[in-house]
């Protein structure tokens, strides 16, 4: 297998982008990534486009939306396809990418993730991505994501201890990096007295699915990242201006549909797989990795992700966070770009958005503030579903 | 005689199955037995025995879901996963005043027309 790195990268500013085309927003992308590695006039070169993206049917009415990237970018006729995994339809896309050059289809590849949520309301976005569902067994009965976090954080809470003050500080460390983040859909910082101890808390942070509060639950965002992976190992990898992070493990894995026939529905198999089968791939262990951007749609996830990837113990993780050691500073800086939480979570997007930080930050290319220290590997989870179809990417600086 | 029966009320129900190879029983249903990998036909569920998921469980799981989907005009829903005594687990709504985590629970099923498309059937886990 050929050796598969990141030249180039591009990433909107994440937010409301609803008053532009989806094409647009993903081209806007793209043409970044293209910029960054000094290609965007070779850019027919280029073997393969893939476009990671959830549900563009349903939120912008529009189908088919690889043709139109590659038509917005003038890049007929690059072949151009589109990868659907939920909301790890980036992190997807990028493995399929990694496939096509490593197996030697491909020397060139564009991945871009992309979603427009937010031309719809959020009472209607809501419904649509509960569609990812088991359709009798879940979809029916009225649940939606937010649903399974929230019952998924009781559950977390009656076994390990876990406080609303514990999610809250989450919230605070994610929106201190959030806030330095310049794509991040909240550049703000908040408290722990104005979300959980202060007289007000209850009603700045009210229950979304308790015990999940607003400040453990991301936004509905809009946006797009691209990435330009090259073949390490082609004499075309000298074309770019920028030395390629490689892509040293890259993996997915699938759990049940329906959430309650997991034997138990704490554990989070898919994620466990993935990473397992990535750290093989890339000969390294949790131990190994300097900083990692894990996927807190719901805050909680980001507490048990790092558990499953081998980061903590089981029901330790909430400690260590405590004590400030996945803090910027801290001993395993987590969700540096600010997470789901503070950055945003335009699902199709989400994957991609992760890999352009690992690179962001093994390049030494984040902001003041939020730069981990000389990062040697960076890992990604990117969590399709409630936890059905997840996939772990481990970049490195070389 | 016209047989109009098909017009009649018909209780809400929700179905589970069992493989009549090897016994196991899934809820939903399945397309292959993970035991013994028989296949299910889904228009004739030939070889496999199909039974009313209902009656007493227990409560794994719960939440109060505030922000609820295109279609709810309420103010909040509960929800929860349950047991049964067969060992299958099922998710669905909640209508019990104090929510506790391993309180007994009776499932019943009753007919929804709040999602889009066509009424369906939930499971509704009220107090035992």
């Amino acid at each position: 297998m050929s050796r598969v790195g990141v030249v180039g990268i591009g990433h909107t500013k994440f937010g409301n982008l609803s008053q532009y085309d989806l094409g647009d927003v993903m081209a806007y992308a793209a043409t970044d990534a293209l910029k960054d590695a000094g290609f965007l006039e070779r850019r027919k070169e280029i073997d393969q486009v893939i476009v990671g993206n959830m549900a563009s049917g349903l939120f912008c009415h529009q189908s088919a939306v690889a043709s139109s990237v590659i038509s917005k970018m003038d890049m007929e006729p690059v072949p151009a396809e589109l990868v659907e995994n939920g909301p790890a339809s980036g992190a997807s896309a990028i493995k399929i990418g990694y496939m096509a050059v490593a197996s030697g289809m491909a020397d060139i590849v564009l991945v871009i993730g992309g979603e427009v949520m937010r031309k719809v309301t959020g009472w209607t976005g809501t419904e649509y991505v509960a569609t990812m569902l088991h359709p009798e067994a879940e979809y029916d009965m009225g649940l939606t994501l937010p649903g399974f976090g929230g019952m998924f954080t009781r559950m977390y809470m009656e076994k390990y201890g876990l406080t609303e003050r514990d999610l809250a500080l989450l919230a605070v460390k994610n929106h201190a990096n959030g806030a330095k983040n310049k794509y991040a859909h909240i550049q703000a910082e908040c408290t722990i007295e104005a979300i959980a101890d202060g007289p007000e808390a209850n009603v700045v942070n009210t229950y979304v699915a308790e015990p999940l509060r607003m400040y453990s639950t991301c936004p509905v965002s809009d946006g797009a990242a691209a990435l330009l992976l090259v073949n390490m190992d082609s004499p075309k990898a000298k074309l770019f201006s920028k030395k390629p992070v490689r892509i040293a493990g890259i993996a997915s894995a699938t759990d049940t549909h329906c959430v309650h026939n997991r034997k138990d529905p704490l554990k989070l198999e898919a994620v466990r797989i993935a990473a397992e089968k990535a750290y093989a791939m890339a000969g390294l262990s949790p131990k190994d990795i300097s900083f990692a951007e894990l996927h807190d749609a719901f805050s909680i996830l980001e507490l048990a992700i790092s558990e499953e990837v081998g980061f903590f113990e089981r029901g330790k993780s909430f400690l260590a966070v405590r004590k400030g050691e996945t803090a910027i500073d801290g001993r395993l800086p987590i969700n540096t770009s600010g997470g789901l939480k503070s950055k945003g979570h335009p699902v199709g997007a989400t994957g991609t958005s992760q890999a352009v930080e690992l690179v962001r930050q093994l390049r030494g290319e984040a902001e003041l503030g939020r730069q981990v220290t000389d990062p040697k590997y960076g890992m990604a989870v990117n969590f399709g579903g409630f936890g059905n179809n997840v996939v772990a990417m481990i970049f490195a600086k070389d | 005689m016209i047989d109009f029966s098909m017009y009649d009320f018909k209780e809400p129900k929700i179905k589970a199955y069992k493989c009549e190879k090897c016994g196991t029983v899934y809820y939903p249903a399945p397309m292959i037995c993970k035991e013994c990998h028989s296949r299910r036909d889904p228009v004739t569920d030939k070889h496999w025995e199909t039974f009313d998921l209902e009656g007493p469980c227990e409560l794994l799981a719960w939440t109060r879901l505030w922000n609820l989907p295109e279609g709810y005009n309420r103010k909040f829903l509960l929800f929860g996963i349950v047991q049964f005594e067969n060992g299958l687990r099922a998710s669905g709504r909640l209508e019990v005043e104090k929510p506790a985590t391993g309180m007994r629970l009776v499932a019943t099923v009753e007919e929804s027309d709040e999602r889009p498309g066509k009424p369906v059937h939930v499971f509704v886990f009220k107090q035992d």
